[in-house]
């Protein structure tokens, strides 16, 4: 009877790395056909593969964690070596567009008046419903906190609770800022003001819906039972990833809201 | 004042280092004047004084800025033409529109400056 002498996690053959490239292929060839032809058939078909891909890719990580204890403790370091890489990558990438943010309003061009906001822009109010957001994403940072004190002391009903507190506020976070997008007095086309805000800003929200469903996906995990008091990396992950999310809005509403308008 | 300001006119041959714009691109000098040239006529009109030393301003952008940036076109068709031919060598989208022009922006309300 052979079994392993060491404590690492040699994963059994998966389908789902494959599936993921080929719905890669089809959601970027797709894009294409779209611009060119016309037609979403290509590229929906690849995001129902790639949503098939994560839930089956992630369920089978849930199986050989939870259910067959695969995740000894440096399974679990590697693990999170691997959210935090993939946090500072996206970090990178927010980079990116603050860079474009502050190279076009730093030094703001003839074009635009030579001023920042632009001539014929109304910035939204930071003050309004921008200033509110920023409070929705603060407690969220609380509840969230408040969630995993209730895991780690084996309090369920308090960490149930909390989580759901914490979704809901990243829902309400998410009404809010469609709410404003349908209200705001320009748009994406709306020369490098627009681009700037509605790219750095969709980005965050679309981010927010990840963060939110992932923390979903951890409250249906917590009702099951399956984290205990010392083991429940899945929610420190996406913990981690939530307050990524709320610092974003911070750096986002202190710059381009506030000091951009 | 107004003896200096002929002085300075009439000694004038181009425009002098302003080392408020001490580097290579110089589209801020040239804005800067431009917008302090036609905000000295306004400010100077509304008081009823004579505009004569604004004409400094005028003569610096007239030194320093791209005429593309700044006149309207003299001769109609001809000009036209230029422009849209290089219009389309800039870009693949259609040519309707002439590439700005300050001045008609002022005389068209669109002049994106404060003046």
């Amino acid at each position: 009877m052979a079994h392993q002498a060491h404590a690492y996690h040699m994963v059994d053959p998966s389908p789902w790395p494959l599936t993921g490239a080929i719905a890669a292929l089809l959601m970027t060839s797709g894009l294409a056909v779209w611009f060119h032809f016309h037609s979403t058939t290509l590229m929906t078909l690849g995001l129902i593969l790639l949503l098939l891909t994560m839930h089956q890719w992630w369920r089978d990580i849930i199986r050989e964690g939870t259910f067959q204890g695969h995740h000894t403790p440096p399974v679990q370091k590697g693990l999170r070596y691997g959210m935090i890489l993939f946090i500072t990558s996206e970090v990178f990438f927010f980079l990116g567009f603050f860079w474009a943010f502050y190279h076009s309003s730093l030094a703001p061009t003839p074009e635009l008046g030579g001023c920042w906001p632009p001539t014929g822009i109304t910035p939204l109010d930071p003050f309004e419903v921008p200033l509110l957001n920023t409070a929705v994403l603060l407690a969220s940072g609380v509840t969230v906190t408040w969630t995993h004190h209730s895991i780690m002391e084996g309090e369920r009903k308090q960490a149930i609770q909390s989580l759901t507190l914490t979704i809901l506020l990243g829902l309400y976070f998410t009404a809010l800022q469609a709410m404003e997008y349908y209200e705001a007095p320009f748009t994406i086309a709306d020369g490098v003001y627009g681009s700037t805000f509605f790219v750095a800003t969709g980005f965050h929200g679309l981010h927010v819906i990840i963060g939110s469903t992932f923390l979903a996906v951890c409250l249906l995990r917590q009702i099951q039972y399956h984290f205990t008091s010392e083991h429940h990396f899945g929610f420190e992950a996406a913990a981690w990833y939530w307050h990524f999310v709320d610092v974003v809005w911070l750096f986002l509403y202190v710059s381009i809201y506030w000091w951009g308008s | 004042m107004a003896e200096d300001i002929q002085q300075k006119l009439e000694k004038y041959r181009t425009a002098p280092f302003d080392a408020r714009f001490p580097n290579q691109n110089q589209t801020r000098n040239c804005w800067q004047n431009y917008l302090d040239y036609y905000r000295c006529q306004k400010a100077l009109d509304a008081k009823g004084v004579d505009t004569a030393p604004c004409d400094w301003y005028k003569r610096v952008y007239k030194s320093l800025c791209p005429l593309s940036w700044v006149n309207i076109p003299s001769s109609p068709i001809s000009v036209s033409i230029r422009i849209v031919h290089e219009c389309h060598l800039l870009s693949t989208f259609p040519c309707v529109a002439q590439i700005e022009k300050w001045d008609t922006q002022r005389e068209d309300g669109t002049f994106p400056g404060k003046i």
